[in-house]
């Protein structure tokens, strides 16, 4: 195994850390495990199209769709999540596969089904120098984007006072409510920022992968198998399990090829049976 | 097919008070459960009366396209209501029945067509292959609820999904390209029929119709037992039956099971019926819309996912090539789940109850 394919397993689990977090995030706070996150990663992605097919630059959609995806968390926090947060979570994340359904159908309906182009700009379009191998400089931005992120997020959480609040409410929105927190706001900004982050990894997947119908359901499940391996609704567990999983993908790829496809899955069953909490346990 | 005796609606919490109001209300209202002679019988005469007019559907039906889709809707149907009776009597909800839906199916083409087994006795095999797959994987997710068991069971359907398409076991699976169902050996025929009467809706009816009578009658008879009521009472507060000195690993363990042999019983129906087995019958589309097709179709009404499940299949039929099935089966979900919690039967039974409440009311208000 050379250095080009950690570097590939890293690229896989920068992006999975940005999906995961984000997911993440959403079911600490309202326990809910939301379906829909890999229509927005894709409908992130086709944002990221429809602006660089406009002629605008690449590092323009960077911003544009995670904006356009937090305004459709925003969607989902008042239109779904805060009315059905009486009911039983396996129904609300129920109402969230219907949703992702709709979603990815309407996509189709406004973008078609061919696999669509999207061009990583110019500056970050060749290869760099990493130790004496040659390597994409635009999957080397993804994994520094995806540390930053990661790093920006957890002191957020750690030192801000929102992210005080989202801690708290996230241990427990009910004590947390009668202590003054406004669990809805927090929700909504963390709505909010699951889907911005769910924009960003869709805009940094596009000129990896290219665009194209069923993005979404494919990778949904592996960030699903993530976030319950990272210790549902913990962070930082999701963070390193998405790198690990990265990880240990590109590997069963480079030395078990005949059944590398099955490495999340196995992953998922070994930890879910020997540890039922995950990774993490409970942590935020 | 609504016909069949449905205890299980009775224990909705808000037709208890109804039971002091008058006498006639009480009798309708009483949570019964228990196997009484009379019940049974009752409820045997109802089955074998469906399971008679049921028969005569080709007679009403004699388009082949309606047909084909009456006896898909059946099939997918008897995997319905499996995953209706675990999330109705469990509370667990699973996007994994495609495993042992798929995995029949294809332990029926593998049966047939690799070893040259009898479609009788390949599909014997498949269904009992496809109960222990259920009884093994039920024995490792059991313990685990909600969400958890959900992706378990997502993750186990997936990782089968992946197996079957393994370039390595082409020759057994045919990967992406699926396999053929021939029948080899002497003896061709799977109870009287050829392969060319099984494909053909028409023929192949009597097998979907009694095979779904049949089972919807055994897990009523199930959910009625004992065994039904312990079950209810470990979805309610496992904790409380645990003290109450129940294992609560094995009741569970058997109604998975038990569902599973369900989803096992209408693949081995769609690979006899279809003749061709390919990785679709594992894959997540599938698990989806089969879970979607028993919530919308409501799974507090034991045959509610079946009518569920014919819905789908019609809609399939009719959106499918538009490509915006999904785009409804989305919008039905939430909708559903949102407005109909009991889904669609459930609402038409709760309309039904108000009604003759309504009636009681009047009648009582009469007499006095």
């Amino acid at each position: 195994m050379n250095l080009a394919q950690v570097l590939n397993g890293l690229a896989l689990g920068a992006l999975l850390m940005i999906l995961s977090s984000g997911l993440a995030l959403i079911y600490g706070l309202r326990g809910v495990m939301n379906f829909s996150h890999g229509a927005l990663y894709m409908l992130g992605a086709y944002l990221a199209y429809e602006v660089t097919s406009q002629g605008l630059s690449f590092w323009l959609a960077l911003i544009l769709a995670p904006l356009g995806l937090a305004i459709v968390g925003a969607a989902l926090e008042l239109g779904f999540f805060r009315r059905l947060q009486r009911r039983s979570h396996i129904e609300v994340g129920l109402v969230t596969f219907g949703i992702a359904l709709v979603i990815d159908r309407l996509i189709v309906i406004v973008w078609g089904d061919n696999t669509l182009p999207v061009r990583a700009p110019k500056a970050v379009d060749g290869t760099t120098n990493v130790f004496g191998t040659d390597y994409p400089t635009y999957r080397l931005l993804m994994i520094v984007v995806a540390i930053a992120m990661a790093a920006a997020l957890v002191l957020w959480l750690r030192n801000s006072r929102v992210g005080l609040h989202i801690r708290a409410a996230s241990h427990d929105t009910e004590t947390s409510g009668i202590l003054g927190i406004n669990v809805d706001r927090v929700s909504l900004v963390v709505v909010m920022l699951g889907g911005a982050l769910a924009g960003l990894a869709g805009t940094l997947a596009a000129p990896y992968f290219s665009v194209s119908p069923g993005m979404g359901q494919s990778i949904l499940i592996t960030v699903l198998i993530v976030v319950v391996v990272g210790g549902i609704g913990s962070v930082g567990g999701a963070m390193a399990a998405a790198l690990l999983l990265g990880l240990v993908q590109i590997m069963g790829n480079v030395w078990l090829p005949s059944v590398a496809v099955l490495v999340p899955y196995a992953l998922l069953i070994v930890v879910l049976l020997w540890r039922p909490t995950g990774l993490a346990g409970k942590r935020v | 097919m609504s016909s069949v005796p449905t205890a299980v609606s009775t224990d909705d919490p808000a037709v208890v008070p109804d039971l002091d109001d008058d006498a006639g209300g009480m009798l309708d209202g009483r949570v019964s459960v228990g196997l009484e002679r009379r019940v049974v019988l009752r409820g045997a005469i109802v089955a074998a009366v469906v399971l008679v007019l049921g028969l005569f559907v080709p007679n009403i039906i004699t388009d082949s396209y309606d047909m084909g889709v009456a006896a898909d809707g059946v099939v997918l149907g008897i995997m319905a209501i499996g995953i209706g009776f675990l999330a109705h009597r469990s509370g667990l909800i699973s996007l994994g029945h495609t495993a042992f839906y798929g995995g029949s199916a294809y332990g029926l083409a593998i049966a047939t067509t690799h070893w040259g087994w009898s479609p009788t006795s390949a599909a014997l095999f498949a269904v009992v292959g496809g109960t222990l797959l259920a009884v093994a994987i039920g024995a490792l997710v059991i313990r685990i609820t909600g969400f958890g068991f959900l992706m378990l069971t997502l993750a186990f359907g997936q990782a089968l999904y992946a197996v079957s398409t393994l370039t390595s076991v082409r020759s057994v699976t045919g990967a992406f390209d699926g396999i053929s169902v021939t029948y080899a050996g002497e003896n061709t025929k799977f109870l009287g029929m050829t392969q060319a009467q099984l494909g053909a809706p028409h023929t192949f009816w009597p097998l979907a119709w009694i095979s779904l009578v049949v089972v919807a009658f055994g897990l009523w008879l199930v959910g009625r037992s004992r065994f039904g009521v312990t079950l209810e009472a470990i979805r309610d507060n496992e904790e409380r039956a645990r003290f109450s000195g129940y294992n609560t690993y094995l009741p569970r363990l058997g109604g998975f099971a038990i569902s599973g042999a369900c989803a096992s019983i209408a693949g081995v129906l769609f690979a006899l019926k279809a003749s061709y087995v390919s990785p679709d019958v594992l894959g997540f589309q599938l698990a989806g819309d089969s879970l979607i097709a028993t919530i919308v179709g409501g799974f507090t009404i034991l045959v509610g996912p079946a009518i569920g499940a014919v819905l789908y299949i019609y809609a399939q039929g009719k959106f499918g090539d538009t490509g915006n099935l999904e785009l409804y089966m989305g919008l039905a979900l939430i909708v559903t789940v949102i407005f109909l919690p009991g889904g669609v039967t459930g609402w038409v039974v709760e309309q039904f109850r108000r009604l003759r409440t309504l009636v009681a009311g009047r009648k009582g208000a009469s007499r006095s």
